[in-house]
């Protein structure tokens, strides 16, 4: 009764924090495959060549998906610690919980409120997909982005969540790697070698099983 | 049952260069009101940061409401109100939200108490944490940590910068606090007339070292400064701690702490010729007391 207490006030006040930029997320996310449909919404009768057309038209709105995900989660995850950051951690050190306890409440509430875009992109996907006349063969799959979305939402969030809940040291060490890595491939690329660090990782990172692979690849919203 | 709110042995820690706690040991009475005196820098806000385990301590104990620390910090924590020297709430929560976020974390929390709080300072509930005064945040704190009904109040620094009025204000209500019951109070400041009026017990604090541990009651009548003529060379055991001597051909001056009238034989026992006896003022008595613990390091 207590925990579901204490995780109401926390969620309310993760809400109270990030609104503003939930919402203008979420507008976003709506107006995303909505943009989708831009270009005519009764293809039962045309040609093969306007589908095409129409469909590389979709295709094009659809890319900017795993960009969209990519800010949502590093924004949601950024703004769940950004006021304790603020405020050196005193306040969250000081209650009555354990810390592992604490970082789940936040990560927990953080995670739901990625629900806000995700929700709206879903509720913008359904309504673009029963607002045009698809021809045969060809497919709306709302649920399946909207799904992806989240999940590439939640994704990033987590990846950033912890960064962002690392110790002053463990945060140091991470960028010290990154700033370590760009120097080793610039030294790299002084020598010509045929070799890059930062790659390589990007590469491990983006295909699969890297966590970011789910960002990667077609995220058709229309399809034969 | 344990007679000590909070007890630390010992205590260590070095941040850096140039500053250090060192061989600490506190020890504040259960249900005493303690007044943790020291200039600033001189490590208040760092030993209180010790014991919440905001900081941790190289070595040494710390023992807190009959817990050790900082193993056992949430059950700590949970009797514990902390108002800590700077604005630590969330500034973008109003004063209702600020309120019911708290008081969750708390199964204690007073909420009619909260209330009554709330109104007695004046506190609108819609007002947001980053549009209100300094005064009015410092009565939020206090309000915070009050309705949790902790056992132990922690206060750093808690009426630094606002003005008479809420400093009142706030000082009148923690005082109806502990009237109510047997909490222990710690309260830091450097402003040695605010913890006359409501600490019965001091601990003078003075660049990482406690340079005195007394009850109020000694702290203001039993600082004097003692006027001798036909001092002793050697100063044996004394029945009263010699905090500094001053030395001049004609005569010496003593300050004291322990004194009590009756002490004045002893003198007459070593031959002293006591030529007159001031009371210190609190402030004065303060300053004698940092001055008689920075004279053997600076010797």
């Amino acid at each position: 009764m207590r925990d579901a207490a204490v995780f109401r006030q926390v969620l309310l006040a993760q809400w109270r924090w990030a609104r503003l930029a939930l919402v203008v997320l979420a507008v976003v996310g709506f107006a995303i495959p909505l943009a989708s449909v831009f270009y005519g919404a009764d293809l039962a009768g045309a040609g093969r060549s306007r589908v095409g057309d129409w469909l590389v038209a979709a295709d094009r709105v659809a890319s900017v998906l795993p960009y969209f995900a990519l800010l949502t989660g590093v924004l949601v995850g950024v703004m769940a610690w950004t006021p304790d950051i603020a405020g050196r951690h005193v306040y969250a050190l000081t209650l009555p919980v354990s810390r592992a306890y604490f970082v789940t409440l936040r990560f927990v509430a953080g995670a739901l409120l990625t629900l806000v875009p995700a929700g709206a992109f879903a509720v913008g996907a359904v309504i673009a997909s029963v607002s045009v006349s698809l021809p045969p063969g060809v497919h709306a799959h709302p649920a399946d982005v909207a799904a992806r979305f989240w999940l590439a939402t939640l994704t990033v969030y987590a990846i950033i969540f912890a960064i962002s809940s690392a110790s002053r040291r463990g945060q140091i060490a991470i960028i010290s790697i990154i700033g370590g890595a760009v120097l080793v491939d610039l030294l790299l690329l002084t020598l010509s070698a045929d070799f890059s660090i930062t790659a390589e990782a990007f590469a491990l990172l983006t295909n699969w099983p890297g966590p970011l692979a789910i960002l990667t690849g077609r995220w058709a919203l229309f399809d034969v | 049952m344990t007679t000590h709110a909070i007890e630390t042995r010992d205590l260590c820690y070095r941040p850096g260069p140039g500053f250090e706690i060192r061989d600490l040991s506190i020890k504040v009475r259960q249900g005493a009101i303690y007044g943790f005196l020291g200039p600033n820098g001189a490590g208040k806000t760092t030993t209180i940061q010790l014991l919440l385990g905001l900081r941790r301590a190289r070595s040494g104990s710390i023992s807190i409401l009959g817990l050790d620390a900082p193993r056992e910090l949430p059950r700590i924590l949970g009797s514990t109100g902390y108002v800590p020297e700077r604005p630590h709430l969330y500034p973008y929560l109003s004063v209702a939200e600020a309120i019911r976020y708290h008081g969750a974390f708390y199964p204690g929390f007073d909420w009619s108490y909260a209330e009554q709080l709330r109104k007695a300072f004046d506190l609108r509930e819609g007002a947001k944490l980053s549009r209100v005064s300094k005064g009015e945040m410092g009565k939020l704190m206090i309000l915070l940590v009050l309705a949790q009904r902790p056992d132990l109040l922690v206060l750093d620094e808690p009426t630094d910068g606002l003005d008479p009025v809420v400093r009142r204000d706030v000082l009148s209500a923690l005082l109806d606090f502990c009237s109510q019951g047997a909490a222990t109070v710690f309260i830091s400041s450097h402003l040695v007339h605010e913890l006359e009026r409501i600490c019965d017990w001091v601990g003078v604090l003075d660049r990482g070292r406690l340079a005195a541990e007394l009850p109020m009651n000694a702290f203001k009548n039993g600082i004097k400064r003692i006027r001798l003529g036909r001092a002793p060379s050697l100063v044996g055991d004394t029945p009263f701690v010699v905090i500094s001597q001053e030395r001049s051909a004609l005569e010496q001056v003593w300050v004291v702490r322990g004194w009590q009238p009756t002490m004045v034989q002893w003198f007459d026992g070593v031959g002293a010729e006591v030529k007159e006896i001031v009371d210190l003022d609190l402030e004065d008595g303060f300053v004698e007391l940092l001055r008689g613990a920075r004279a053997p390091q600076e010797g």
